[in-house]
C-alpha cells in the first residue's frame, strides 16, 4: 500500500497526467527571446489543427496533447528542451523556426527516429541534408520565393533588367536570391545588370544605393534578399535615395506592422503561402484567419503562421494512413505526398527532399502603403536539387 | 562609377554615427576608466522611448509624435538621464573596483536593458516613422544626398563643436579633461569626483539619444538588438583612437565609417561580404603599428 502511495506521488510529481492512449506533440519552441514572435503564432495555428482533429474525433481514434518547452532562443537550450520532451514521452516534435535556433532539438529527436517538423524554416538544410531522414520543415523554400519573384515580374511586369541586392546575414537570404538568380536569366530577353551585398545590422546602405544610382539606367526591379529589421531599412533608406524601381522580397516581408518604416510604399511585393489581408483567392485561408483570431486574439500579423497549420495537417494525415505513430513508417508515408492538397496549397515530399521545392505562391503588392493580394504564380519547374544545395 | 562627393557624404554620414557614439564611450573611459558596454542598449533604449510599450505586431508613436523642438531635448534628457541613474545606482557603488569588474557590471546592464526591453515591445522589430521628410534626395556638388545624411553631418560637427566649447570654456570641462588626465591628482586639487562623473555620463547618454534619433530617422526601424553593432564600432573607435583620448575617438569613428564605405564601394563582388573582415584586419594593422592608439592621451599607461 504504501508503496501504491508512493508511485501515485511520484506519478503526480511527473506533471500534467494525460489519459494512457493520448497522442503527445512536443513543442520546443522559443517561448522567450526575439525568436517568440515568430515562433507563437505558427505555433498557435499547430494548435488550432490539433483542436480542430481533436474535435473531429481525433488522430487514430486518440486524442493528440501537447508539451512545450522554451528554448529561450538559445542553441544550447534547444537541444536541452528537445531532450526534455522526449523524457516527457513526445511522440512528435515540432521546433522553432529558424533552422539554426531549431537543428538542436531536431537532432535530438532524429536520433531517437522520432519525426521533426520545423515550424517555418526554409533553409534546405532544414530536413535531410542538414539534420537526417525524420526531420522535415512546414515552410515553402526560399528559392522558390525567389524564382516566383523571378519568373511573376517578367511575366506581369515585362522585367527586363534587375539588380540584386542581397543581405550576407543569414542563409535564408542566400536562397532567395539563388531562387532569383536561377530563374531569372533563363527568362527572354532578361539580364542582371549588377550585384551588391549588405548586412541586417548596417547603420546605413549609402554606399550600395550610390552603387545603384551609378548605373546608367536604373534596374527594372531589385531583388531584395533580406529580413526586417535590415530589409525595412534598406527599403526606407532605397526610397529616400529617389530609387523607384519595382522591389522584389521574400516572404519574409510580408506583413504590415513595418511600413511606417517607409510611409506611402509603393510598386513593392511579396510571395506568400496565404494573405493575411482578408482577400485570398482561397475561402479556407480567411476561415483560418478567423479562427486563428478567434485563438489569439488578433489577426495574424504575418503569414509565418500559417506553415504551423500545414504541417499538423500533413502530419496527421500521414499518421492516418501509417495507423501508426512510428517514425519510420509515418516517414515513409509523408515521403508519399505529391501535391497532397491543404488549405494553403498543394504540398509534396520525397526521399530526396523534406521542403517544398514547388509552390502556388500568392502574390502581394503594397501600393501607397496599402498590402493587397493581387495574384497567385506557380513557378514554372521546381527548383533542382543542385540549386538548392549550392 | 561612383562620384567622389558622392563617396565623401557617405563616409561621412557613417562616420559621424560612429563618431558620436565612440565619443560617448571615450567621456566615460575618461574619467572612470570604465568601457561601457551598456552604452548600445542606451540608444536602443531611447529609440524605443519613441514608442508605446506592447508586444503589438505594429508600434505606435509615444514621444515619436511630439514635435521636433520638444522632442530633441526630451530624447537628450531621457538618454542622459538614463546614464546618470545607472551611475548612481551602479557604476558608483563600483568606483573602487577594478576596470574588469566595472566591465563586467556594464556587460550585465546591457543585458538587463536589453531584456527588459524585449519584455515590454516583444522580440519582433517595430517601424518607427519619425520625419519621413528627411529622407527626400538633394543635389549638391554632383552627388545626390538624402537630406538627413547632410543633417547628420551637420549636427555631428555642431555636437563636437558644442562639447569642444563646453570642454575648454566651462569649469565643468576643465574638470573633465584634468580628471582624465590624471584624475586623483585633479581631486587632490579640488575637483569634486562625483560632478565630474555624472556630467561625464549625462553627455555620454545625451550622445546616445543623439545616435539613437539619427539611427532610426535613416533606419526607419526599432529592434531590441540594434544598439550592439554601433557600440562594438564605436568601442573600437575608441580603441584606436587611443583610449581617453576625444579627439582620438572623434577622429577614429569618422576614420572607421570612411574605410568601410570605401570598402564597400571598391571591393570587388566576391570579396564584399567579408567587408568587416577586411576593416577589422585594418584595425589590427592599426594597432600593430600604434598600439597604444593613433592619439593617445599623455597619461596613457604603457601595455604589456
Amino acid at each position: 500500500m504504501k508503496r501504491l502511495t508512493t508511485a501515485a506521488a511520484v506519478l503526480a510529481l511527473c506533471g500534467p497526467a494525460y489519459a494512457a492512449d493520448d497522442i503527445t506533440v512536443g513543442f520546443a519552441i522559443a517561448k522567450s527571446g526575439w525568436m517568440e514572435a515568430y515562433d507563437t503564432p505558427a505555433a498557435t495555428a499547430a494548435k488550432i489543427r490539433i483542436d480542430e482533429i481533436n474535435a473531429n474525433g481525433g488522430l487514430l481514434g486518440r486524442q493528440i496533447n501537447w508539451v512545450e518547452s522554451d528554448t529561450k532562443t538559445d542553441r544550447a537550450q534547444a537541444a536541452k528542451a528537445g531532450l526534455q520532451l522526449i523524457d516527457e514521452g513526445a511522440d512528435m516534435m515540432v521546433v522553432t523556426c529558424d533552422y539554426d535556433f531549431g537543428a538542436p532539438a531536431a537532432l535530438s529527436a532524429d536520433a531517437e527516429g522520432m519525426i521533426s517538423f520545423f515550424l517555418c524554416a526554409e533553409d534546405v538544410k532544414a530536413g535531410i541534408q542538414g539534420v537526417g531522414p525524420y526531420s522535415f520543415s512546414g515552410s515553402v523554400l526560399a528559392p522558390v520565393q525567389g524564382a516566383t519573384m523571378a519568373e511573376w515580374s517578367h511575366a506581369k511586369r515585362n522585367a527586363k533588367t534587375g539588380y540584386v541586392l542581397l543581405d550576407t546575414t543569414i542563409e535564408y537570404n542566400k536562397g532567395i536570391c539563388t531562387g532569383f538568380d536561377w530563374m531569372f536569366p533563363r527568362l527572354d530577353g532578361t539580364e542582371i545588370v549588377g550585384r551588391d551585398t549588405f548586412k541586417n545590422d548596417d547603420a546605413s546602405i549609402a554606399s550600395q544605393i550610390s552603387r545603384i544610382k551609378a548605373l546608367p539606367e536604373q534596374p527594372d526591379v531589385i531583388m531584395l534578399c533580406s529580413y526586417i529589421p535590415g530589409a525595412a531599412s534598406a527599403v526606407r533608406q532605397l526610397r529616400a535615395a529617389g530609387i523607384d524601381s519595382l522591389i522584389l522580397n521574400g516572404s519574409s516581408m510580408d506583413g504590415s506592422y513595418w511600413l511606417d518604416a517607409t510611409p506611402n510604399l509603393s510598386n513593392f511585393v511579396v510571395p506568400v503561402q496565404g494573405s493575411i489581408y482578408g482577400d485570398d483567392p482561397r475561402p479556407e485561408v480567411e476561415a483560418f484567419n478567423k479562427a486563428y483570431e478567434a485563438k489569439a486574439g488578433a489577426r495574424p500579423a504575418s503569414s509565418y503562421a500559417y506553415p504551423g497549420y500545414v504541417l499538423m495537417e500533413l502530419w496527421a494525415k500521414a499518421v492516418e494512413r501509417a495507423g501508426t505513430l512510428d517514425g519510420a513508417t509515418v516517414t515513409a508515408e509523408l515521403e508519399k505526398m505529391r501535391n497532397e492538397a491543404t488549405a494553403f496549397g498543394p504540398r509534396s515530399f520525397t526521399d530526396e527532399l523534406h521542403h517544398q521545392n514547388f509552390a502556388e505562391m500568392q502574390i502581394i503588392e503594397i501600393s501607397g502603403g496599402t498590402p493587397k493580394a493581387i495574384d497567385s504564380w506557380t513557378i514554372s519547374e521546381p527548383v533542382p536539387l543542385e540549386v538548392l544545395l549550392k | 562609377m561612383t562620384s567622389l562627393s558622392q563617396l565623401f557624404f557617405d563616409a561621412a554620414s557613417l562616420g559621424g554615427i560612429y563618431a558620436l557614439a565612440a565619443l560617448g564611450i571615450a567621456l566615460i573611459f575618461g574619467v572612470m576608466n570604465l568601457v561601457n558596454f551598456a552604452h548600445g542598449e542606451y540608444i536602443t533604449f531611447c529609440v524605443f522611448a519613441l514608442i508605446v510599450p506592447s508586444t503589438d505586431a505594429a508600434a505606435h508613436l509615444f514621444l515619436g509624435k511630439a514635435p521636433a523642438i520638444v522632442l530633441v531635448p526630451v530624447m537628450l534628457m531621457i538618454g542622459g538621464g538614463l546614464a546618470v541613474l545607472s551611475e548612481a545606482l551602479i557604476f558608483r557603488r563600483l568606483r573602487n573596483a577594478t576596470p574588469v569588474t566595472m566591465m563586467i557590471a556594464s556587460f550585465a546592464l546591457g543585458f538587463v536593458l536589453q531584456y527588459a526591453l524585449l519584455a515590454a515591445y516583444g522580440g519582433r522589430p517595430k517601424a518607427v516613422s519619425l520625419w519621413p521628410g528627411l529622407n527626400t534626395p538633394v543635389e549638391l556638388l554632383g552627388a545626390s544626398v538624402p537630406l538627413l545624411q547632410l543633417l547628420v553631418i551637420g549636427v555631428t560637427v555642431a555636437i563636437l563643436v558644442i562639447l569642444f566649447l563646453l570642454l575648454r570654456h566651462t569649469r565643468l570641462g576643465l574638470e573633465m579633461r584634468a580628471a582624465a588626465e590624471n584624475f586623483t591628482m585633479a581631486r587632490m586639487l579640488g575637483v569634486k569626483a562625483n560632478r565630474v562623473i555624472t556630467g561625464a555620463f549625462a553627455i555620454s547618454g545625451a550622445l546616445a539619444a543623439a545616435v539613437a534619433l539619427i539611427l532610426v530617422t535613416q533606419t526607419g526601424v526599432a529592434d531590441v538588438r540594434m544598439g550592439g553593432p554601433v557600440m562594438l564600432v564605436a568601442f573600437i573607435a575608441t580603441v584606436i583612437g587611443g583610449m581617453g583620448s576625444l579627439p582620438g575617438a572623434v577622429a577614429a569613428g569618422f576614420l572607421l565609417g570612411a574605410a568601410s564605405v570605401m570598402l564597400q564601394a571598391f571591393l570587388p563582388l566576391d570579396a564584399r561580404p567579408f567587408r568587416d573582415a577586411f576593416l577589422y584586419s585594418l584595425v589590427i594593422g592599426c594597432l600593430l603599428l600604434r598600439p597604444q592608439g593613433l592619439f593617445a592621451s599623455a597619461s596613457a599607461k604603457p601595455r604589456v
